[in-house]
């Protein structure tokens, strides 16, 4: 024996390198960028996934939801709720088309997301195969970036882009389809690289100061001054120092639909929401200020209406971190192009102290009369509920502590004038996109992402029933959403517009609903019916008081309108605060 | 007219007067950059003359497109800081008239 142990050199074994599958190496990226929450639907193509998300129970949380397009949803109410990046998982062909609104919609709004979905086996690739869709193809229009992945090797990489594209510059959704063989293959252990630069990615320009004096040059200049905030604003951060702008200067400020709570509400430079159902006189002013300076929005057409007749007057400063929004719709006299936050931090500072009182007074000389011709009747009136009055008496119950999503059409834009909002994102809705649907899935998202505060979804009876299947998620997840369905019978918006436009012929937009609260409690959820004035009060205070899901329908007046109005091709000055006589 | 944001100043009508551009792009060489590049342009509906992408030959990882494009000035710097947004793309820049296409696109071919 000791012959042959001389002669034999024994070395030491070889450590085993520890081997995962590509499956395993995305769900341990995932972990490494600090997600905890993930919205999804299993199926052939992504199940090597799943059944690595199996054995990660204790670092990952997966929502079953009951519909991709409810995942997407889902993720994008987490993504604006919280800040962070949503996450989304679906199969193949039918699974991964369905993501396609979501994206499409947190692409123009400029939600974080990264959606992984399973692809058919590389050598499938181009067969036909069975749920075998060409998704990277399919969703580039609607994907700041998205790849194909078709070895497990290039999982981490691939996956440490992605969130580094999603969250940086103008955020948006990327996707990233994962082939099946790749899943299943085994790769060496490895160490996270996070993504920090991408060679011919430039996602956040440098301030530039010549532009800021500039721009600071111009505002000197003006007596009627005017900022538009948009989305950008929350984007970055930046409601401090967007306050701290108007304080010091004293420039009113109007908030855009997504730019809704980067700006209190309750300020006294607060001049109200613009857009084709804004409020009044940030509308009509609009074309009497003499400089308009924009941060973080996109003079969307809802905001601008006929283009040819938008701010003519005005000397236009543009900040935005997306070049590509500058001069794109309105010709600018000046523009800041950087980040939101580090542009007004730069502009206070340049920028001298002022104050406008009767420029100020104008806004609340119109205010007076919106009040006069249109909220008055809307809280006072004694025949049928108006969404208006609901609104309303929910906003002061919340307080603006809430987080409140909303669906797309009618009560969207009622909730927008008549929400209180205190904080930046705490107020949700689907913006460039419009996608009805939006809102039950969304609040479900934003409930899972801030659990300390109460999440309310407003929706109307036609958008409801879009993802109303997502109340089987909300049942089995117990997530506290509160569900307020204004329910007009109608897809009120589209009936408002037939009724002043189309000669009142209500064509295909009258609904016969199923009875919602026998649907809610076939999921276990609280409901309760209003029809009275009387029960509103009271409704909404059990509503709210609830510690679990609840779901309030009130039924509100089946012809009831959204106004002031900018009617399509008019002019933001040209604002209706009733229906024209003809 | 159509892509006007405002009724055109009679003295920068040119700006929305069509006219050939060269456009030269260079990106990085992934599966789906040429079609987000022409997803942009059919989006804006401009009319694609005539175009060539190839593969750089020191480096098969990055390669490039030149277009002959036929649009307006605007639009031209409209589609421009849209395709510099994208991802992998690096360098985009354009001029008047068709002669850099035709120069540029000999050399691609003398190369291949």
């Amino acid at each position: 024996m000791d012959a042959l142990l001389t002669k034999t050199e024994i070395k030491d074994p070889q450590p085993v390198k520890k081997q995962v599958t590509g499956a395993e190496a995305l769900l341990q990226c995932l972990v490494e960028e600090h997600v905890r929450t993930i919205f999804g639907y299993p199926g052939g193509a992504i199940m090597p996934v799943y059944d690595a998300l199996y054995h990660y129970a204790d670092k990952l949380d997966h929502i079953l939801v009951r519909h991709e397009q409810g995942a997407i949803h889902a993720a994008q109410g987490f993504a604006r709720a919280s800040g962070k990046t949503g996450v989304v998982f679906a199969t193949s062909g039918p699974g991964a088309t369905n993501l396609i609104t979501g994206l499409a919609d947190a692409l123009i709004d400029s939600t974080p997301l990264v959606c992984i979905t399973g692809q058919v086996f590389a050598h499938l690739l181009g067969t036909d195969a069975f749920q075998e869709t060409d998704v990277v193809n399919t969703t580039i229009p609607v994907t700041k970036w998205n790849i194909q992945v078709a070895e497990a090797k290039d999982i981490p990489a691939a996956i440490a882009k992605a969130f580094y594209i999603a969250r940086t510059g103008r955020p948006g959704p990327v996707l990233i389809d994962i082939t099946k063989n790749a899943q299943n293959e085994k790769i060496e252990a490895f160490e996270y690289q996070p993504c920090h630069s991408i060679k011919t990615y430039r996602p956040k320009p440098q301030l530039n100061l010549d532009q800021i004096r500039e721009a600071a040059a111009i505002i000197h200049t003006a007596r009627k001054p005017y900022l538009l905030a948009g989305q950008g604003v929350i984007l970055s951060g930046a409601t401090q120092e967007l306050i701290a702008f108007s304080e010091k200067t004293g420039i009113p400020v109007a908030s855009t639909l997504l730019g809704l709570g980067a700006f209190p509400t309750d300020h006294p430079n607060y001049a109200g929401y613009l857009g084709m159902h804004g409020n009044y006189a940030p509308n009509l002013l609009t074309n009497e200020c003499d400089v308009l300076i924009a941060v973080g929005m996109r003079f969307d057409d809802r905001v601008t209406g006929n283009v040819s007749k938008y701010a003519r007057q005005a000397r236009i400063i543009h900040i935005d971190i997306d070049k590509a929004e500058i001069n794109k719709i309105i010709k600018v006299e000046a523009y800041v192009h950087a980040d939101a936050k580090e542009a007004l931090l730069a502009l206070t500072e340049q920028c001298a102290s002022g104050s406008f009182p009767e420029w100020i007074s104008e806004f609340s000389r119109l205010n007076t009369l919106e009040y006069d011709k249109v909220i008055h009747k809307e809280f006072h009136g004694d025949g049928e509920l108006r969404m208006a009055e609901v609104i309303h008496r929910l906003s002061g119950i919340t307080d603006g502590r809430a987080i409140v999503v909303t669906d797309v059409g009618q009560h969207q834009m009622i909730t927008s004038r008549y929400l209180k909002l205190r904080d930046p994102r705490t107020h949700i809705t689907s913006g460039g996109a419009g996608t009805m649907g939006f809102a039950l899935p969304a609040a479900m998202g934003a409930a899972l992402a801030v659990p300390e505060r109460q999440v309310v979804a407003v929706i109307g009876d036609g958008g409801y029933q879009m993802t109303i299947q997502e109340l089987g998620t909300i049942m089995q997840y117990k997530i506290p959403v509160k569900i307020l369905v204004l329910n007009n019978n109608f897809l009120g918006m589209v009936r408002q517009w037939q009724q002043l436009f189309h000669g009142k012929r209500y064509s295909f937009t009258e609904m016969q609903n199923p009875d919602f609260i026998k649907l809610a409690s076939a999921y276990g959820i609280a409901a309760k019916k209003v029809t009275q004035r009387e029960e509103l009060q009271p409704a909404l205070e059990e509503f709210l008081s609830s510690t679990t899901s609840y779901f309030l329908e009130v039924v509100v007046g089946r012809e009831d309108n959204v106004f002031p109005m900018v009617p399509a091709g008019a002019g933001v000055s040209e604002v209706l605060l009733e229906a024209p006589q003809s | 007219m159509r892509f006007c944001w405002r009724l055109p100043n009679p003295e920068k009508i040119y700006l929305h007067m069509k006219e050939e551009f060269t456009l030269e792009i260079q990106a990085e060489n992934n599966f789906s950059v040429l079609n987000r590049i022409i997803n942009i342009l059919n989006r804006r509906r401009v009319r694609i003359k005539r175009m060539m992408a190839h593969e750089n030959e020191q480096d098969f990882k990055r390669g490039g497109v030149i277009m002959l494009l036929f649009t307006t000035p605007d639009m031209m710097d409209r589609v421009t800081d849209q395709l510099e947004k994208l991802i992998e793309v690096d360098l985009v820049k354009y001029q008047k008239g068709n002669n850099r296409y035709y120069e540029l696109s000999e050399e691609i071919a003398d190369i291949s």
